[in-house]
């Protein structure tokens, strides 16, 4: 009960009028920008960073719940409309929903896709409410040992679980950790690979490698191989009236269930290692097409409906169960949830067991913004459509030159130092040779975060032991964590395969009846 | 000839996670170690994650000279089918290079628009004159709202001298 009472006075600073204002400014950015191709959450979440900077902690917050949210928002919309493949976390919902954007029921895939983010989105919300505190409670008795067995499952998950080559995304990840190390080391002060230059001694900043990697990277990557000729993008249903526009009787029939599935799906995948959106938007999407029947599984790679709504759902249920292991045990499993920490650590607040307690309020306050922000999100989604079309229509060399000017702002007001554009610069270079040659870039933003973290308790725990190595699997905590680690390796294995044998099948049906 | 291109590229870009895990070595045995550090100290993770790079560098390599090529990212405007264009590349980086030499002398507005300018150019934006117009409106209007409004301290630079409200 008590932990209800604090969402009650979460709800009560949330809801001031300035705060509102706040969370509206938050989801609208974070959707515009969302909606933006090319530009995933994490991109988002790191190119909207400087907007925060003068805002006080509660208030920056807010806005960055919004803009979480919103930038997951934005992507389906993208995805549905545009006539190409989108980020990742969207891609599933480009299978089915461009489909049913071509046939002209675009609006109906839209509104799918935004009452099931807000169902998913609130639903799973309710479950970080109740589940964070349990895991608190747990999590405060643990000891740096394992905490090391948790982040060697994070590494090792995200390194070997993301993009399509186990050792290029060992590769990204080890970078990361390199990256990582330059600067003082925390525990005695002293120098590493900092070669002498004063600039290095605070280290590399996390904004700057994931500015420099997502932004920098992204729009060489794009001017080198631009698609030439207009942006295509779907017209909305019917140009009859609006009858048409809004989702059928059928429709509602057919989405409820996904809508409720994909949450479960999505959170509990979430709040794991490597989880992240890709591997719950695609589990939802094989578990709709095996259920459906009849007429609507033939409809499947068509744009068959539930093929948005139960992905659309996962997605944004899986947003929210990123959050359970980033607030309780400050550990971010993605990149977009790496760049939440380091918005946090700008404000001196270190996520982790005792963040409830040091920053309770803070906290509550962030949760009960995630509801507030998801029903504007349904309020301004469907209203708004029009003017994200306008957004995905900015032709293309405008579009990147302002995303290259945002993030060289970025990298700027970091400190006020031109050493930091010239790092982007060579950061932004790197990640364009590592999309060039399949290295996934989201491991490296996470292993710079989670490396220095990784290194103090793995320094901590085996001082307390007195450098004996065997004290890293000496805790009951550690046999189940390595445990599962291993069962989850296995268990991908088999997630691989079925999703290697999906991505081929859809496309052979869908190319056949076009010529 | 267009893969055995890219099958060098590929064999280099892995020969740089070589060269840093050796670098990452040798420079980690430069690290004082303080007298009374009896735990793992500040040297043993630099060691561990270098050898780690050096290893994972290695297998890239081979896989590379094997021929097991990595496959380049989708994205929604990027043509596949298309061939790397260097010189874009290029024009681009330059852009960002003149940005930076120019934030201080001239100011953050100015630096700006002539990276806007110059990389619309460089993408391909016609005309001239309209990839100008739109750079000075949005490099005033972000100087305003961050300089401005939220009060980062972006430098106006010798041109906006006089300019109080896009004080930075």
């Amino acid at each position: 009960m008590d932990n209800f009472n604090m969402l009650m006075e979460g709800f009560a600073t949330a809801a001031q009028p300035i705060y509102l204002l706040y969370a509206l400014f938050g989801v609208f950015i974070g959707t515009a920008v969302g909606v933006l191709p090319g530009i995933g959450p994490a991109m988002t979440v790191a190119l909207l960073m400087p907007i925060t900077y003068s805002l006080e902690p509660t208030a920056a917050m807010i806005v960055f719940a919004g803009i979480y949210y919103g930038g997951m928002y934005g992507g389906s919309t993208t995805s549905i409309l545009l006539n190409t493949p989108g980020e990742s976390a969207s891609i599933v919902t480009a299978l089915e929903g461009n489909k049913m954007a071509k046939a002209g029921r675009g609006a109906a895939a839209l509104a799918t896709a935004a009452i099931g983010s807000f169902i998913a989105g609130t639903i799973a919300t309710v479950l970080l409410t109740f589940l964070a505190p349990v895991i608190v409670d747990f999590a405060i008795n643990l000891g740096p040992v394992d905490f090391v067995a948790l982040m060697v499952v994070a590494f090792l998950t995200i390194g070997a679980l993301l993009g399509g080559s186990i050792l290029r995304g060992m590769a990204s990840l080890v970078l990361g950790l390199f990256i990582g190390l330059i600067g003082v080391d925390d525990t005695t002060a002293q120098q590493r690979y900092t070669l002498g230059f004063p600039g290095l001694t605070d280290g590399i900043d996390v904004v700057l490698v994931a500015v420099g990697l997502f932004a920098v990277g992204e729009a060489l990557y794009v001017a080198a191989r631009m698609r030439k000729g207009p942006v295509e993008v779907m017209s909305m249903g019917s140009s009859s009236g609006n009858s048409a526009k809004w989702m059928s009787k059928d429709d509602w029939k057919r989405s409820w269930k996904p809508w409720l599935r994909g949450t479960f799906i999505g959170f509990p995948i979430g709040t794991v290692p490597a989880g992240g959106a890709d591997v719950s938007t695609f589990l939802s999407y094989a578990t709709e097409r095996k259920l459906a029947k009849g007429k609507n599984k033939k409809q499947f790679g068509h744009g068959a409906i539930e093929g948005v709504a139960g992905p659309e759902a996962a997605n944004n249920a899986a947003a929210a169960g990123v959050l359970v292991p980033l607030l309780t045990l400050g550990i971010p499993t993605t990149a977009t949830a790496a760049m939440m920490l380091t918005a946090f650590q700008r404000y001196q607040i270190q996520p982790g067991p005792l963040l409830m307690e040091t920053n309770g309020a803070l906290v509550w306050a962030l949760i009960a913004s995630l509801y507030i922000g998801n029903l504007m999100l349904l309020i301004l989604n469907l209203p708004l459509v029009g003017l994200w079309v306008k957004i995905l229509q900015i032709p293309r060399p405008y579009l990147y030159s302002g995303i290259l000017v945002f993030g060289a702002l970025g990298a700027y007001s970091l400190n006020f130092a031109t050493l930091d554009v010239v790092i982007l610069l060579v950061i932004g270079i790197l990640g364009f040779f590592m999309r060039q040659y399949g290295y996934p870039v989201a491991p490296m933003v996470v292993a710079m975060i989670l490396g220095p973290m990784f290194e103090v308790q793995l320094r901590r725990g085996l001082q307390i032991s007195q450098n004996d190595v065997s004290a890293l699997v000496s805790t009951p905590f550690t046999w189940v964590v390595y445990g599962a680690l291993i069962l989850m390796f296995v268990a991908s294995f088999f997630i691989k395969r079925a999703q290697k044998k999906m991505e081929s099948a859809p496309l052979e049906q869908i190319e056949e009846p076009s010529k | 000839m267009q893969t055995a291109q890219k099958n060098l590229g590929e064999v280099l870009f892995a020969l740089v996670f070589v060269v840093l895990g050796v670098a990452g070595v040798i420079f980690a045995g430069t690290i004082e170690v303080p007298d009374l550090e009896f735990g793992m100290g500040p040297r043993a993770f630099p060691y561990i994650v270098s050898t780690l790079m050096l290893v994972i560098g290695a297998g890239l390599v081979f896989q590379a000279l094997r021929g097991q090529l990595g496959a380049a990212e989708d994205g929604e405007d990027i043509d596949a089918e298309a061939s790397t264009d260097w010189i874009t590349i290029g024009k681009i980086a330059l852009f960002v290079v003149i940005h930076i030499v120019l934030i201080e002398p001239a100011g953050w507005p100015v630096a700006a628009a002539v990276l806007f300018t110059g990389a619309s150019w460089s993408l391909g934006a016609k005309p001239l004159w309209r990839s100008i117009m739109i750079s000075v409106i949005l490099a005033l209007v972000l100087q305003y709202l961050f300089g401005g409004l939220l009060g980062v301290s972006l430098p106006r630079g010798p041109l906006l001298e006089g300019v109080e409200f896009l004080n930075g």
